[in-house]
């Protein structure tokens, strides 16, 4: 059967061979558009919008894209991302997010500058721990029992119970819970942004909802053992991520934080675990978070190469200097900040709903309160965009309408969302 | 169809204003003039519309099943009055900024803000409600930080910051009915549905008590009021202040009336603080500014012990002292701007003796600072006048003290009127060459014949208010 797992990886193999030539870009946007209409036509109901959507985020990276190896290895990232959406067995999800975890250490050592060595070395570092962790997991999984070809047991033996757990604490590395995330930090600040906003914005994403489709059969039978450690886990993640955020000064370190933070609003999920909104909340995080974030970091790219804007200082009164940018970097920062009328906020409003639902109105207020705190380094980055005076000078008058076009598809999602939430729900 | 489109129409408008005119571009200026007098025409045509009790509905938009999550639109008699009040004060303000700079942006920010205002007053969904109240900070977070004075930006994040925290608290209360009753609107939910209505109770009210603002929580207040604008202070007084008491009245009082009753003394007791607190700021303020803004909490004390009395005529003395003070306040701030505009200055003691040299602007102030001093034959004194009969009649006659109050405010407000107005020419304004724009100077007319006309006329407005309260007190929710 064609998936969109096939056509991604037949299209990532064949366009080595057009390195180099102009149709490389057309070639690739080609495969994410058959792939996004594939899924639309096979996949099954509860996925079928996350990988249309996954598709279409990488649809507008390739726009802004511009380095033939970074478009191949898209495609491939694509390819393991589908492949690890319809996992459904232990086996082919360890191996999927295998391939993904590879192919994303692979994307990040393709290294130009010096501190791009910092953060692949330490995302390397952290992949492979990661690695050993879920294997170690999973051999303790086998031993108490468990079977590979299926998915997990729910009346699970002390030994798969400590298999699992060991799993957990692997995955929390690739979802970057507090204290699995001090590599997370490092490499998307480090890296380029484009990378960044591929691994921060789809392929984190893409994991924790292939995640939680695996784990929630299971956690949701034993929620004394889930929900304490996710919520301690999920506490920690998001104040950390948001205490730390405040005091940055480089943009990029900022969203790098602020990814953190997210990743324990999503953690929020499991938590909820035997409320029935849990499901729709965490698709709803990922789906609006994989617009905005995949935005911003994109906006910051082309902040970086036409601008030189690195730190906030270099962004004062940036409005006044490309207005229409600026307007863009403040609606994904807003939606980021879950303010309403964009799809930041009603994901939040979900998945918290999730947790007073299944009765911990208390870890909502939590988790509330620091969503209100993280609005004030979103603000503040908003107020050097439209408040202070301008004094970014233009270094380059390079642009370019197709990494516009992306920003518009990015920026249609984090609207859309925000307003139709039928579409989800 | 026609709601919705006094909602998404202004906020689309918006967008597409700010994208595609530029500076001081006068046509985002008539846009909105006409925008808002829709609004008004729109308001007017509700009133005519209503129905003797309960609710006209306007229709219900993009629904979703799963989570209740339905844009319902609904007015009564209450809403119907703040829509009035916020598009009667949208033209004034539009008036009052004609000569504003950058006025494409700012006008463009100003129809923004009133959709989401109307969305407020108008959807009866929680959720909805909750998206328009946030969205309302979204445009003054620009203009405050835009616009506003030196410490603009500092207070423009201070403001978006303790509001927004705030607004957690109301979220949270939210989620909590909708779990408990299974319903996500306004207009249904009672309070015998819920298990946890002080929990509730106490969420929606600190949520509500940050915009009102009642002490201790009132402190983004003055930041926000002396460095913004002064068109956009008259809206932070008008219209922001009012849609957290809209909110105090309808989701707490009225929603939950038995919860109410158990900690109206928590309302009567912050309530009085706030009134002699801010009172006695205002007497010390030697900031022009700052006194009018600590004057203004003043009387949002006053409306605070108008709700605690949880009755008829305690609601209605509370509505009416809303009106009067959005009426009141407004002129103080515009000719306090205009002052500082023209001085340079916001201290008292450089001013001094503008009567000789700006006799008519002078006039409307001290009429209107009369009128914030409650005297007979203005809104302000109606207003204190049955705030202070309702609340004795609730509470005994030791709330004659609420007249004392009265007394301090005849203290700042004759002393600044003695130092700014009157008084030896100081060498600064001897300076200034005092001329306003006529435009802006005829807003200013009309703030000020209001508050003379519907001081004479208080019947007017109270035909209205009485109606609007009339149908809780016969479903037993007030006494």
């Amino acid at each position: 059967m064609i998936t969109p797992f096939y056509i991604l990886l037949g299209f990532g193999l064949l366009s080595i061979v057009l390195h180099r030539t102009a149709l490389l870009k057309p070639f690739a946007l080609t495969a994410f558009g058959i792939a996004g209409s594939v899924s639309f036509m096979t996949a099954s109901a509860d996925l079928k919008l996350f990988e249309i959507i996954v598709s279409s985020v990488l649809f507008a990276f390739i726009l802004h894209e511009q380095e033939d190896i970074t478009i191949t290895q898209t495609l491939f990232l694509g390819a393991s991302s589908m492949l690890l959406l319809e996992s459904d067995s232990i086996l082919s999800f360890v191996i999927a997010f295998e391939s993904l975890s590879l192919i994303s250490v692979i994307l990040v050592s393709y290294v130009r500058t010096k501190d791009e060595v910092e953060g692949a070395v330490k995302m390397f570092i952290a992949s492979a721990l990661a690695t050993g962790f879920l294997f170690l997991g999973l051999t303790f999984y086998l031993m108490g029992g468990g079977e590979l070809q299926e998915a997990l047991h729910p009346n699970a033996t002390l030994f798969e119970m400590i298999g699992v757990f060991i799993m957990l604490l692997a995955l929390f590395y690739k979802l970057t819970l507090v204290p699995f995330h001090g590599w997370a930090v490092d490499t998307y600040a480090k890296v380029s942004h484009t990378n960044a906003a591929l691994l921060s914005g789809v392929a984190k994403t893409v994991a924790v909802v292939a995640v939680f489709k695996i784990f929630e059969p299971f956690l949701a039978l034993h929620l004394s053992f889930a929900v304490p450690l996710f919520i301690t886990v999920a506490v920690i993640t998001m104040t950390f991520g948001n205490f730390l955020a405040l005091f940055r000064k480089n943009i990029a370190e900022i969203l790098a934080y602020s990814s953190v933070a997210h990743a324990g609003y999503m953690a929020l999920a499991f938590v909820a675990v035997s409320s029935s909104y849990a499901q729709d909340g965490i698709l709803y995080m990922a789906i609006a978070y994989i617009f905005m974030q995949s935005a911003a970091f994109l906006i910051l790219d082309t902040l970086k190469k036409s601008y030189a804007i690195v730190s906030l200082d270099d962004l004062h009164g940036f409005a006044q200097q490309n207005p229409l940018l600026g307007a863009l970097l403040s609606i994904q920062l807003f939606s980021l900040a879950g303010i309403p009328l964009l799809a930041g906020f009603l994901a939040k409003a979900v998945i918290f709903y999730a947790v007073v639902d299944s009765g911990l109105w208390w870890v909502a207020l939590i988790a509330l309160l620091n969503s209100a705190l993280s609005v004030a380094y979103y603000a503040i980055i908003v107020k050097s965009i439209y408040f202070e005076d301008l004094k970014v000078k233009k270094l380059s008058l390079s642009n370019r309408t197709t990494a516009f076009t992306a920003q518009l598809i990015l920026v249609a999602g984090t609207i859309f969302f925000g307003i139709f939430a039928g579409v989800i729900l | 169809m026609i709601a919705a489109l006094f909602i998404f129409g202004p906020i689309v408008l918006a967008v597409l204003l700010a994208l595609f005119l530029r500076g001081e571009n006068v046509v985002s200026k008539y846009s909105a003039l006409a925008l808002f007098t829709g609004m008004l025409g729109f308001s007017l045509f509700l009133l005519q519309e209503l129905p003797e009790r309960g609710y006209l509905a306007l229709g219900s938009f993009l629904e979703v099943s799963k989570f209740d999550f339905v844009l319902t639109l609904q007015v009564d008699m209450l809403s119907t009055i703040m829509l009035l009040l916020t598009s009667l004060l949208l033209i004034l303000v539009t008036l009052s900024s004609w000569t504003m700079e950058r006025q494409s942006l700012y006008f463009s920010l100003l129809i923004f803000f009133s959709g989401a205002i109307f969305g407020v007053f108008m959807s009866t969904n929680f959720l909805w409600f909750f998206i328009f109240w946030e969205l309302t900070l979204i445009p003054m977070y620009f203009l405050v930080g835009v616009w506003g004075a030196q410490r603009r930006i500092y207070a423009a994040v201070k403001f978006f910051l303790y509001t927004h925290v705030a607004s957690m608290f109301i979220l949270l209360a939210f989620f909590l009915i909708y779990k408990e009753s299974g319903l996500f609107d306004m207009s249904l939910v009672k309070e015998g549905m819920l298990l946890s209505p002080v929990l509730i109770w106490w969420l929606l009210f600190i949520g509500f008590a940050v915009k009102m603002p009642i002490f201790p929580f009132h402190t983004w207040l003055p930041d926000a009021h002396v460095e913004a604008p002064a068109p956009i202070s008259v809206l932070l007084a008008g219209v922001l202040l009012k849609m957290g008491a809209y909110a105090m009245i309808r989701m707490v009082i009225l929603m939950l009336p038995q919860t109410s009753q158990k900690y109206a003394w928590v309302l009567l007791l912050l309530g009085l603080v706030t009134l002699f607190y801010a009172a006695f700021m205002a007497l010390y303020e030697t900031h022009l500014k700052k006194m009018v803004a600590y004057s203004s909490i003043s009387h949002m004390g006053l409306v605070v012990i108008a709700l605690a009395t949880l009755s008829y005529s305690g609601l209605s003395a509370a509505l009416y002292e809303m009106i009067a003070h959005a009426f009141v306040i407004a002129p103080l701030f515009l000719i306090a701007g205009f002052f500082y505009h023209k001085t340079g200055s916001w201290q008292m003691q450089d001013m001094g003796g503008i009567m000789q040299k700006a006799p008519y602007i002078s006039a409307l102030f001290v009429i209107a600072g009369l009128g914030a001093l409650g005297l007979p034959g203005t809104m302000g004194f109606i207003g204190e006048l049955s705030v202070l009969l309702s609340s004795i009649k609730s509470f005994g006659l030791w709330m004659a003290l609420v007249a004392l109050a009265s007394m301090l405010g005849a203290g700042y407000i004759i002393w600044t009127l003695r130092r700014v107005i009157y008084g030896e020419m100081s060498s600064v304004v001897a300076k200034t060459d005092f001329r306003m724009n006529r435009v802006e100077f005829f807003s200013l007319i009309l703030f000020v014949f209001a508050i003379v006309f519907f001081g004479l006329f208080p019947n007017l407005l109270f035909e209205y208010i009485n109606a609007a309260f009339m149908q809780f007190q016969s479903i037993g929710a007030l006494q």
